[in-house]
């Protein structure tokens, strides 16, 4: 059955002894999930998930990962476990080629060199990147480095991938390869934790939402739940999808019974309701 | 990787001291650093400290002062240390105590208080003047004073850049970090400043367009936001500033009685305690940081 | 006084009077490599603006976006340098004769990373930096600088350092430190993208009222179609550095297939409504881009 992943434990992180940025956290996360934890700035969404792989330890309570207590370990030791891709992949690219950058991870992590080799071999096909596989990290475009940025942890083979805001600021293409790659990660046995802020990704791919405001988590639960709940969405400024927003609408006119979260879901639900066979 | 950042900027109030023009501030603490390197002489240093002290409550910045003087007090603080073996003084030197190869000297011991109590003294008027301060009302008296614009705008960008590429190697890191980097050697960590280099040279270029688009560099005349006023008490407190330069300064040439490094003597127990304790406050600073830096 | 203008005195134009329109930017055949590429980054660009307009530019990552943008007030080609060819006519002004500084009276810039574009110690001095570099006299300053911080909202924090706002606020400043030196035209190089949800919605607003209220003309580039049907009434498509459309949103944004095909989507009530057509055969009279228009259509649609 299900396995914990990642155990929080009243959970509350401190900054400089005044700043509260998480309270009193209790949060569990399985093997295999496809989590979206979001929230505005500020509301301690970073700050949670950097407990995670101990970029941060709790000043109070604790949190464990795979059954270990995070608090004696170091970042290096949890990056077995855990990878942590940036927003910006300019904080974490220095190599003089992609191909060593993907090799850096693996290498501190003291894998075998063979294996280092086959596991870039296998990130290039995934992440679809061989073309580039000798360019310089700042000699390609900014969707692709934030794609290397990926390939980078990948390669590091971890059980759980946070992703920091894995499509701000891309175009429809490089978001919809960020959507595809997540699903595969997923399919591949990882759990991966995307904190965003990007609608879509929740509204369509995520399958567990952590909704986040005033360094507590104020909802925990499926996507269709969180966008059913206007109040809740308005409290914390966020504007579902457009899609979303119209089947609201069709919901209160009565022409569906249903919301739907995504363009094929409302597609299947007005065609339901009125009995339209398709075309072709 | 927050509490990093030393405070040296302003601390908004509502002291008396706040409200003095930048100008006259920047006269004493001139004054004070003038005074400072003309003397040895220990009860002048120390009212210099005691009136920092006394200027840093009523300021009503205990808080972000203690804050920079634990960086900096073990810092001030061994040069005790260093002075009492290797005084910075005209031989001969007398000797009070020593463990082989190591002696204690009479000299050392004065000139290390001595220097202790410059260093101490300086940095407190200075540090009341930059926190009771508007960093702005700092810099367009500076250009008063005829300081060029230029320079004193890329002092102000440069101000500003300094927390930011603190944060911004601190982001860094931690990408580095997670990513299992090894060890926390300079040769470790120097990879890390390539994108901290190529975030901060991207930051000016687009800066630069930034501020063109902002008639940066017009050729008419510039006019300016911030105007300093200064009021007849400020005035006052400039003029005050300079008198008492002067009239310490004058007394400190004449006096030769202010000499006191022969006549203040130092029991053995006394210099002992005192270098001991200098590098101790000293060592365990070091040790502090040095953990602090490995923990993070 | 204010430093000597190169720029002749700017006509003042009746805003009511919006019936017959002014192009205020004009691209004629305009070509553009940077320096040491050989790809040019433009192609053949003839685009006009007109007073007033709320225009979006909508193109993937790298097709051409920016370039254009730091055309119209002229870094490009005074500041970055490369092959230009053709000309860009702001308010008649040919920008390749007027310094970027000059063209500041009339273009105001917006970039994407709101903190690439602060510099002071405090808000006010932020604003007052370009009414300094102007020559603005002090006692004149204040209230233009009010006025700029109150149509952005962020007045009452004119003493906070910019590096301590929220990242919309930091674009807001950014805002409200080109207004406060009265541009008429407005351009926004993907203001959101570096910034949270609330931030993006006060950004936004805040370009929605510089256009409808003080009938400015807005460029605004941006990734979020649904923004830009909401708001614009001129899209503009570029790829691989050349215009392939250039209309109304609704025009536009009808051209499904076409935007598919180079990897640009429309907004999602638009493909519901394509697909509707498509895929089951649904009449569609004119595909709706706005919510408000998708809801009627649904009621047309889907009478019981």
């Amino acid at each position: 059955m299900s396995e914990a992943l990642i155990v929080c434990e009243n959970l509350t992180h401190i900054y400089d002894g005044e700043v509260v940025a998480v309270q009193d956290i209790n949060l569990t996360i399985q093997k295999g999930e496809l989590i979206g934890v979001i929230g505005q700035n500020g509301s301690g969404k970073t700050t949670l998930v950097k407990h995670f792989n101990g970029l941060l330890k709790p000043t109070k309570g604790k949190v464990f990962v795979n059954g270990n207590d995070t608090a004696g370990m170091r970042i290096q030791e949890l990056a077995k476990s855990v990878g942590y891709v940036f927003q910006n992949p300019n904080h974490q690219l220095f190599a003089k080629t992609v191909r060593e950058e993907l090799e850096f991870g693996p290498t501190n992590l003291g894998v075998p060199e063979d294996e280092v080799k086959e596991r870039v071999n296998k990130a290039f096909k995934f992440f679809n990147l061989e073309k580039y596989r000798e360019s310089h990290p700042y000699r390609i475009s900014f969707p692709l480095r934030k794609l290397v940025g990926m390939a980078s942890i990948y390669t590091m083979r971890p059980d759980v991938f946070i992703l920091d805001e894995p499509t701000t600021g891309q175009d429809h293409i490089t978001t919809r390869i960020v959507y595809q790659l997540i699903e595969r990660l997923r399919n591949e046995g990882a759990t991966v934790i995307c904190v965003a802020h990007d609608m879509i990704l929740l509204a369509e791919v995520v399958e567990r939402m952590i909704v986040m405001r005033d360094s507590q988590i104020i909802a925990d639960t499926d996507p269709r739940t969180v966008f059913s709940d206007k109040d809740l969405m308005a409290s914390t400024h966020l504007t579902p999808p457009q899609i979303t927003e119209l089947s609201y609408r069709m919901r209160d006119n009565k022409q569906i019974k249903n919301l739907a979260l995504s363009i094929n879901g409302l597609l299947e639900e007005t065609s339901k309701n009125f009995n339209l066979k398709r075309s072709k | 990787m927050r509490g990093a950042v030393i405070p040296i900027t302003m601390v908004p109030g509502d002291s008396p001291l706040h409200k003095i023009a930048p100008l006259p501030k920047l006269a004493w603490s001139f004054g004070v650093l003038i005074i400072a390197f003309m003397t040895r002489n220990p009860a002048i240093l120390g009212t210099i400290i005691l009136a920092g002290l006394l200027l840093t409550t009523i300021a009503q910045i205990w808080k972000p002062m203690l804050r920079v003087m634990i960086v900096l007090f073990p810092v001030f603080v061994i040069s005790i240390f260093l002075q009492s073996i290797a005084p910075a003084f005209p031989k001969p030197w007398n000797p009070i105590v020593g463990f082989g190869p190591f002696t204690i000297y009479q000299e050392g011991i004065y000139s290390g208080i001595t220097m202790f109590g410059r260093a101490f003294g300086m940095t407190l008027f200075a540090m009341v003047t930059i926190m009771t301060t508007h960093p702005s009302d700092l810099f367009a008296s500076l250009e008063k004073i005829g300081m060029p614009y230029v320079l004193n705008f890329i002092l102000t960008v440069t101000l500003q850049l300094i927390p930011i590429l603190q944060r911004e190697f601190g982001t860094v890191l931690s990408a580095q970090k997670s990513r299992g980097m090894k060890g926390t050697g300079f040769g470790a960590v120097l990879p890390s400043m390539v994108p901290v280099f190529v975030g901060a040279i991207e930051r000016v270029q687009q800066l630069s367009i930034s501020l063109e688009s902002r008639a940066f560099g017009s050729t008419g005349n510039k006019t300016s936001y911030r105007n300093v006023v200064m009021r007849p008490s400020d005035y006052i407190i400039l003029v005050s500033g300079l008198l008492a330069t002067f009239a310490t300064g004058y007394w400190i040439l004449v006096d030769k009685s202010l000499d006191w490094s022969r006549s203040m003597t130092f029991s053995p127990t006394l210099s002992i305690s005192l270098v001991v304790s200098a590098g101790l406050i000293f060592t365990s600073f070091v040790t502090i940081a040095i953990f602090k830096i490995i923990k993070t | 006084m204010a430093g000597e203008s190169l720029l002749p005195p700017l006509p003042n134009y009746g805003y009511k009077n919006m019936a017959k329109k002014k192009p205020v930017i004009e691209f004629r055949n305009l070509t553009f490599s940077y320096q040491l590429q050989e790809i040019p980054a433009l192609k053949n660009i003839n685009l006009t603006i007109y007073e007033g307009e709320y225009v979006a530019i909508l193109g993937l990552n790298g097709a051409g976006k920016t370039t254009l943008q730091l055309c119209i007030n002229g870094v490009i080609p005074n500041m970055i340098f490369g092959d230009f060819e053709g000309d860009v006519l702001v308010n008649g002004l040919n920008t390749q004769e007027y310094p970027t500084r000059e063209m500041a009276k009339i273009v105001g810039m917006v970039f994407d990373n709101p903190e690439f574009q602060l510099t002071q110690t405090s808000v006010a001095e932020e604003v007052a930096l370009g009414l300094e570099n102007l020559g603005i006299p002090t006692v004149e300053m204040h209230p233009i600088i009010e006025d700029a911080l109150e149509t952005v909202g962020l007045d009452g924090l004119q003493e906070r350092s910019p590096f301590a706002l929220s990242g919309g606020q930091q674009q807001r400043l950014a805002i409200a430190s080109a207004l406060a030196m009265k541009p008429q035209i407005f351009v926004m190089d993907e203001p959101t993208s570096n910034i949270d949800p609330i931030g993006k919605e006060e950004v936004i607003a805040v370009a929605a009222k510089l256009n409808k209220e003080k009938h400015m003309t807005v460029i605004l580039a941006e990734h979020e179609v649904e923004v830009i049907a909401q708001f614009a009434d001129h899209v503009i498509v570029i790829h691989e550095g050349e215009i392939i459309l250039d209309g109304t949103p609704h025009e536009v944004f009808a051209q499904v297939e076409k935007l598919e095909k180079i990897g640009l989507r429309v907004p999602q009530v638009t493909e519901f409504a394509y697909r509707l057509e498509k895929e089951y055969g649904v009449k569609v009279k004119e595909y709706p881009i706005k919510i408000d228009e998708a809801e009627q259509f649904a009621a047309d649609t889907f009478k019981k």
